[in-house]
């Protein structure tokens, strides 16, 4: 049997340690581990983005984190971006309708949450959405959501 | 599900990685963007990985004459460097075209290099730029250029047990009068988040009389490792970029290159892209 | 924002299939979708956020190799893995070893014979995923190669290796109306299209949950489009009856067409694992074998000789279509059904003669993908259109507004008389005009390898299931109005993402009056609801939507006389709107629609009722492909701007204009987000989408070398709505899901071409795809041609 590896995170602002094999992905103890199933696996491979989180207030793709590399580190799951409530990209997600299926959803919030914390404007936005690949909304909603938080209307279009 | 490795050990030195790395099972992991998709499939093993997230590896400072990048220094910060913009911009530009925004957040400068692959966008800016890699191993660092770095798909100048610690690139003046005209462009079918099938970066220095003083190609995807296309820079030194020297450059820039086809694309189209990429460049570098 | 355009048409004819309520409601506003606020909480639990005490994890070992035989299998490696419960094989199955929904041709794990990468050979049951599919990898097959054959016009020709003992054509369909050799016509086009396939990829990977009890009854969670083919299969691989197996559609991460069929295998082998185990088994498939194994879009050749008078009237059409359906029958012949009926288009040809053939091979198997056949052949006709409209010197929106279906010209190529007003031609100038047609003519554009351009794809979409498959077409509702008020509604059409649950939380408010908020709507179940047949053909809100009204119509036989009895009227005389219910006719006077509801309640009068919902006869002759395949149709015209990197072949859709026949709307944000996703959906399969089969062997299958449009690669969509024209469903509302993707492609495709001045007739127009079109044209083509030559001489012998 391998050992276990111990990883302490502050895990959406509180301390929480696991005990878990040394190949665990960041994905999998965040999924398993600590219960928050909200973070998605889409393709395993880094390139559909359904499983982003934010590792020290970046976004990263927690299927390619070993869990023993993000210890130590603040991870922020889709469950932990609003404090208490939706954060204003969540609540514009859903005031614009930009979310079908919603199996892309918790990684494209994170990411345009993350998005809106750097100060993206404009083209830079899209580039840095393009990485969250979602196949139902045709992406216009959700764009459009992202300019509505960043400008503080989250209210439905008129 | 968890990848199949027996260890992971977190190193505080590099001295203490290093004396992991001994290990003909133990493998550095920084990113994990290459390396977690390879282990995964099956591509790459290890019983153990060394994780270098502690080493403080990261980072870019001004060294003398050149500019320092740390390995471990991420594409995103590289992209967003005001320095590497203002010095290197083919850099910043190819760093913020790898993947899509989550893995440039996360993938390093190093792991780019020594994945060895030959789409690596940041390789063909790093060769135009003249880069050394500084590789540590037990016995001290050493300086490996980055023409002499990459000897295959998959393969480098990198032995097992060594690790990059940092990528140097020299800082070049050029004379007073001089144009400069550096660029990196990246072929593929989609906008972003694309494996390129060809690359080009470009740096050209140009006199006053509109001559080539000096000018340097790079490209990706196109041969088994990135390459310098130095019989394309041999027609072009010392000539205008004008449409018979644009030709010539075209023609024996198919000398340089080497490509296949693959499931991104065929041969053909590689070596079209490559005419059209070079032929681009210098009419930009023409126009000015 | 998208534009929204109803006005024009709104006065139109309008068949309002509701029951009594005022005009105003939820029905074409945009509320908040009811599952949305969980989505993007991330606290939707999909299948593989479900876990059981005591579960399995199943993995599959299949063929690597297209064609062979199964000599033998050992899985005596996979069995020492530490941590698996169970590998179970062909002769372990308990009832049929059947998959299969209309033919019998697919075992649910190889028997004997090999027909496609990606057969299953074994399962296994596991205590962990990482032991099971390390078990599954440990599953030694011998496998002695077969003759294969992956060409499906080839798999047709004669002494081609057999697929199945019965030969390789599936099944044939033809039109005929008129002669089309004796057709005189000035200009005659004839062309080959080579149609490619395409991928679902849908975010959720295939997976489902299989909860066994004893070996009595079974229940399955699955991402699904349809539980009852799920049912069904499960049923039959277990040897029980239906009754014994329930299926809950669980939350499903997109569908597209690829969980209507296909999931049906995953819970197949999941259920036959945790009999054998007598515990609860998770089957969730990773990408790449998600990629390998399951059904795509059916690649397509189609041939076409077409014929014009010199003033630009359509004489003739001759198409002749080979669809691959694989290396099994699935759905194709119900694929290949559509493709026939849709090959002309929404355009009036007097003499037609369509041929559609469904060929076996060795490839992966073709199965049900938004549109359904319809975007193939729809690109088809649409590129002849447009060839057909510079043959004879006309531009190809004055080409087609002489030969689209209208008022006066309404057959369509089966000989279906449309009903009025036909919104052909609407669609297509409202598009046209929308996309800024007129202006972009008269305006110079540069001759330089930056080009522009602007194409028209034109779609008429049969509504709902094509004659063929009419058994299946019908749909249960159950309206349940609890004692405070709220409202339960469950139905059997499932939400895949499209918004069904929007759709019918609209509907159901509508009908009753009362706040979209207080209407919840469940997942389906196999136990609660009875069959209603699948969720496709954009029937979801059409079917459930009837079912609904059905059912809301007979709650309130009961419901009215309890209100008429508060206000103290006439059961007739009761209006249900805002939330309460009124004297038709005395607005003063009214009572909340949750009082009436505790009065029931207190009174004891049944406040549930269930809704039934079938579509309805109609006459088509399968032998001549004449007559009404379709209840109604939907016509679509996208009209795409591009530009194209004429050297590098690479091509930006910029913008994508879209009219939509949709008959009433509904949801105007649900409808948006169909047309914006279907759109970029279509445009993906036109351009970067390209299946890479290398002798059946996906050999792109991860999202790394399969490229979905990113949000960098969306172009701008805007949406003209056109309502009015008859569609026999709810409110008069059609479907879109389909509609929305289908004129995508070939708008774009036209676009290109208009762009670049050269025909491409394959599909995807990938950058190679392009670059080789242009040929000689191209200004480097010299540098391939001098390498060629360079590596013809160092190859001979002479010069060694």
């Amino acid at each position: 049997m391998v050992d276990r590896v111990t990883v302490t995170l502050i895990l959406n602002g509180e301390r929480r340690r696991f005990e878990v094999p040394p190949g665990r992905r960041l994905l999998d103890l965040l999924r398993d581990d600590a219960g928050l199933t909200g973070t998605k696996e889409g393709c395993g491979a880094g390139e559909c983005g359904a499983c982003t989180v934010l590792l020290d207030g970046v976004p990263v793709t927690s299927c390619l984190v070993l869990a023993a590399s993000a210890d130590g580190r603040e991870v922020v799951t889709v469950e932990g971006l609003g404090s208490g409530a939706l954060h204003p990209f969540q609540e514009a997600l859903v005031a614009r309708g930009g979310v079908q299926c919603g199996f892309c959803t918790p990684g494209v919030a994170v990411t345009g949450a993350a998005a809106l914390a750097r100060g993206a404007t404009g083209a830079e936005r899209v580039r840095l959405l393009a990485g969250n690949l979602c196949r139902c909304t045709g992406y216009a909603k959700i764009l459009a959501a992202l300019d509505d938080a960043a400008e503080g209307t989250t209210d439905a279009p008129a | 599900m968890d990848v199949a490795i027996q260890e992971v050990v977190r190193p505080a030195t590099i001295a203490e990685a290093l004396a992991t790395l001994a290990r003909a099972d133990a493998r550095p992991i920084a990113g994990g963007t290459d390396l977690m998709v390879q282990l995964r499939d099956g591509r790459r093993h290890a019983a153990c990985l060394v994780d270098l997230g502690r080493l403080g590896l990261g980072g870019v400072r001004r060294d003398g004459d050149a500019v320092e990048i740390g390995a471990a220094t991420t594409m995103d910060a590289i992209a967003g460097d005001a320095a590497i913009r203002g010095w290197f911009p083919a850099l910043a530009s190819a760093a913020g075209q790898v993947g899509g925004w989550p893995i440039q957040c996360r993938a390093t400068l190093g792991g780019n290099l020594a994945n060895g692959s030959p789409a690596a966008d940041t390789a063909g800016p790093l060769l135009i730029a003249g880069a050394g890699v500084i590789v540590v191993a037990p016995g001290g660092r050493r300086r490996v250029p980055i023409a002499e770095f990459f000897l295959g798909p998959g393969r480098t100048a990198l032995r097992q047990g060594e690790l990059i610690a940092a990528v140097r690139l020299p800082l070049a003046e050029p004379p007073a009068g001089r144009r400069v005209v550096e660029r990196f462009v990246k072929v593929g079918p989609r906008r972003e988040q694309v494996i390129s099938v060809a690359s080009l970066a470009g740096r050209a220095v140009v006199g006053r009389d509109g001559a080539l003083e000096q000018v340097r190609i790079a490209l990706g995807s196109v041969a088994p490792t990135p390459v310098r296309a130095t019989a394309a820079e041999r027609a072009l030194c010392g000539r205008r970029p004008d449409a018979a020297a644009r030709r010539d450059a075209v023609r024996a820039v198919q000398r340089d290159i080497a490509p296949i086809d693959d499931v991104r694309a065929p041969a053909r189209y590689r070596r079209i892209a490559v005419a059209v990429l070079l032929d681009r460049f210098l009419r930009e570098v023409e126009r000015g | 924002m998208p534009r929204r355009d109803s006005g024009a048409r709104r006065k139109a004819v309008r068949s309002d299939h509701g029951p009594r309520t005022t005009d105003h409601g939820p029905l074409g506003g945009c509320h908040e979708r009811p599952d949305a606020r969980a989505k993007v909480a991330g606290s939707t639990r999909y299948v593989a956020d479900l876990a059981l005490p005591g579960m399995l994890h199943a993995a599959a070992a299949v063929s690597p190799t297209a064609a062979a035989r199964l000599v033998a299998l050992d899985t005596a490696a996979a069995r020492a893995v530490a941590g698996v419960v169970a590998v179970l094989t062909a002769a372990d199955i308990p009832g049929a070893n059947l998959v299969g929904v209309i033919f019998p041709d697919q075992p649910l794990l190889v028997a004997d014979r090999v027909r496609m990468v990606g057969d299953r050979l074994a399962v296994v049951a596991a205590r962990s995923p990482e032991a099971a599919w390390r078990a599954a990898a440990l599953v030694e097959a011998t496998l002695e190669p077969l003759p294969a054959v992956h060409d499906p016009v080839a798999a047709l020709a004669a002494g081609a290796a057999r697929v199945h003992d019965g030969g390789n054509l599936v099944k044939a369909f033809r039109v005929a109306r008129g002669d089309t050799r004796r057709a005189r016509a000035d200009v005659v086009v004839e062309a080959v299209y080579h149609v490619g396939g395409q991928e679902h990829a849908y975010l959720e990977p295939q997976g489902c949950l299989a909860i066994p009890e004893g070996r009595t009854r079974i229940t399955i969670v699955a991402s699904c489009q349809c539980p009852f083919y799920v049912q069904q299969a499960v049923a039959r691989v277990l040897g029980l009856p239906l009754a014994a197996v329930r299926v809950e559609q669980a939350p499903t991460g997109g569908g597209f067409g690829g969980k209507e069929d296909y999931p049906s295998e995953p819970a197949a082998c999941a259920a036959v694992l945790a009999f054998a185990t007598g515990r609860p088994v998770r089957f969730v498939l990773p990408r790449e074998l998600d990629m390998q194994g399951s059904t795509k879009r059916h690649a397509m050749v189609i041939r076409h000789r077409w014929g014009a008078s010199r003033d630009g009237r359509l004489r003739f059409a001759e198409v002749d279509t080979v669809l691959d359906a694989g290396a099994y029958a699935g759905i194709s012949t119900v694929v290949g059904e559509r493709a026939n009926v849709s090959a002309i288009g929404p355009y009036h040809v007097p003499n037609v003669l369509v041929t559609t053939r469904v060929a076996y091979t060795d490839n992966l198997f073709g199965g049900a993908f938004r549109g359904f056949g319809a975007p193939q052949v729809t690109w088809a006709a649409e590129a002849t259109i447009d060839r057909l409209a510079r043959a004879v010197g006309l531009d190809p929106l004055e080409f087609r507004r002489r030969n689209v279906l209208d008022d006066r010209r309404r057959r369509t190529c089966t000989g279906q008389l449309l009903p009025r007003p036909v919104l052909a031609r609407a669609c297509l100038d409202r598009a046209a005009e929308l996309a800024g047609w007129d202006e972009f003519h008269a305006r110079e554009r540069a001759a330089g390898p930056e080009r522009e351009g602007l194409g028209i794809g034109l779609a008429l979409y049969g509504c709902n299931l094509h004659h063929g498959g009419q058994h299946l077409d019908r749909s249960s509702a159950v309206v349940i109005v609890q004692a405070d008020g709220s409202v339960v509604v469950r139905v059997g059409l499932t939400e895949i993402g499209q918004g069904n649950l929007t759709a019918c939380q609209t509907i159901a408010a509508q009908a009753l009056g009362v706040d979209p908020a207080v209407v919840q709507v469940w997942q389906p179940d196999t136990t609660t609801v009875a069959d209603s047949g699948p969720t496709v053909a954009s029937r979801g809100a059409h079917a459930s939507g009837m079912a609904i009204l059905d059912a809301v119509r007979r709650l309130r036989a009961r419901l009215d006389p309890v209100a008429a009895e508060l206000l103290g009227c006439r059961p007739d005389q009761v209006v249900l709107a805002n939330g309460r219910a009124a004297i038709a006719g005395e607005p003063g006077r009214s009572v909340e629609v949750a009082a009436v509801a505790a009065e029931m309640a207190a009174r004891r009068i049944e406040a549930a009722a269930t809704g039934w919902y079938r579509s309805r006869p109609r006459r088509f002759d399968a032998e001549s492909g004449l007559g009404a395949p379709y209840e109604s149709y939907a016509v679509a015209c996208h009209v795409a701007k591009v530009h194209v990197d004429a050297e590098l072949g690479l091509i930006r859709v910029a913008e994508v204009a879209a009219a939509h026949d949709v008959g009433r709307v509904i949801h105007r944000g649900a409808l948006e987000g169909q047309i914006e996703g279907g759109v970029v959906q279509g445009v993906g399969w036109g351009t970067t989408e390209r299946l890479a089969l290398e002798r059946g062997r996906l050999a792109n299958p991860s999202f790394t070398d399969y490229l979905i449009p990113t949000a960098a690669d969306a172009p701008k969509v805007t949406i003209a709505v056109l309502e009015g024209a008859p569609s026999g469903g709810p409110f008069g509302a059609k479907g879109i899901g389909e509609p929305s993707l289908i004129p995508a492609a070939a708008a774009v495709r036209n676009a290109v071409v208009a762009a670049l001045g050269v025909e491409i007739d394959t599909l995807p127009l990938t950058p190679p795809t392009v670059v080789a079109a242009l040929g000689d044209a191209h200004p480097f083509a010299w540098v391939a041609e001098e390498e060629n030559e360079d590596a013809r001489s160092a190859a001979a012998p002479a010069s060694r």
